[in-house]
């Protein structure tokens, strides 16, 4: 952790919002993210994201400088995503353009084609996702886009490191499954995506 | 080594070493259900590394400034709230338990005036009654005495009064100076 980061701590732990909000200038993207890929819309994503900086912020008399803010943060945007999971069951696959707004960067924005690809793997990811438990999901969440090693993602779940392994060994199974499932389907989109990353991956 | 043990490998993303992954993709190669499910894995992981990275909208600190003054306001308003509540039901409770205790105090309230009224007119009988027995005595009795015999007992009664008074003073000093 920088020595500018530590500031910004010590000073919103006097009561500066401005300080805080340094901080969440600074961890909006990976904090946004895994509420995004929790929950699946970019309103609970906002939601959940502006939530747990709030209870960052409250509970900041607690956090320990030891350890990272940033996992720390984390933390609480999966627990309060899991949370929210529990409680409103939220359906993680919708794919209308106004709910992922955030897929058409604003300038330039991307091809049509492009746009339809991220879109389609979009649902693929969700797809996979959803048949997990929350706890699942976080976890895998956090090792493929956050590259927690199993004692980070431990930490963060507040699980054991067997637990995490355990967890990530039937979320990988059921998603291989569910991804096995899915290229014989024949929906054609699915199983374009499908095949088309089948192809992509057998290129590297 | 067993199927089992392969599955393993590969849903666990277990980093192998060199004579382990030469081990692997030759199960790989005689095993389909293995070799499905490691394809399965890899083309997940691929799926979900090359996907795009979704982030908020601009102005995202700036939403959380509003939002955390917006909270911390209804947090105050809260504190407050429940001062006031704590205060009201305090005072509710103070004016409720002094109301029984009027209220008490009101059940025997009739009675109490009645007998006050009752003791008050007794009196005013009584002296209406020594009035009507006293007067004509004293109308009677002035014009048969003189002033002066009346102004000698007057005098008497007031010399009398004065003597016990001193003598009274006398014994009590006495008595103190005995007990001495």
């Amino acid at each position: 952790m920088c020595n500018t980061e530590q500031q910004w701590i010590a000073e919103a732990k006097t009561g500066d919002k401005d300080a805080f909000a340094k901080l969440v200038e600074k961890y909006q993207k990976p904090v946004y993210s895994i509420c995004y890929r929790m929950l699946g819309t970019p309103t609970g994503a906002e939601d959940a994201a502006q939530e747990a900086f709030i209870r960052a912020y409250q509970a900041l008399d607690r956090y320990d400088i030891s350890r990272s803010f940033a996992t720390w943060v984390l933390s609480i945007a999966s627990n309060y995503s899991i949370d929210q999971l529990r409680k409103k069951k939220v359906t993680i696959l919708s794919m209308d353009n106004e709910k992922h707004a955030w897929l058409a960067p604003p300038d330039p924005g991307p091809s049509p084609e492009k746009a339809a690809l991220e879109k389609e793997k979009l649902g693929q990811i969700q797809s996979l996702l959803t048949d997990l438990n929350e706890v699942d999901r976080a976890a895998v969440i956090l090792q493929y886009w956050h590259d927690y090693s199993y004692e980070e993602i431990a930490d963060t779940l507040d699980l054991s490191s067997s637990a995490v392994k355990s967890r990530l060994f039937r979320a990988r199974r059921l998603m291989a499954e569910k991804w096995q499932k899915m290229q014989l389907s024949s929906v054609p989109p699915v199983n374009s995506t499908a095949k088309r990353i089948a192809h992509e991956t057998s290129t590297i | 080594m067993k199927h089992q043990q392969y599955k393993t490998w590969i849903l666990l993303d277990t980093e192998l070493d060199l004579e382990q992954h030469r081990e692997l993709q030759v199960h790989l190669k005689q095993c389909s259900q293995c070799q499905s499910l490691y394809q399965a894995t890899h083309q997940i992981a691929h799926l979900f590394k090359t996907s795009p990275v979704p982030e908020p909208s601009p102005g995202f600190s700036t939403r959380w400034m509003t939002r955390i003054e917006k909270v911390e306001n209804r947090k105050s308003r809260l504190i407050l709230g429940i001062t006031l509540s704590v205060i009201s039901i305090a005072t509710l409770l103070l004016l409720s338990s002094v109301g029984l205790q009027i209220r008490a105090g009101m059940a025997y309230f009739p009675q109490l005036m009645l007998e006050m009224i009752t003791l008050v007119a007794e009196w005013i009988i009584f002296l209406n009654q020594l009035r009507d027995i006293v007067s004509p005595l004293i109308r009677v009795g002035m014009k048969f005495i003189s002033p002066v015999w009346l102004y000698t007992l007057g005098f008497s009664l007031s010399v009398i009064t004065g003597a016990w008074i001193i003598s009274l003073s006398k014994s009590r000093t006495l008595q103190r100076e005995l007990h001495s």
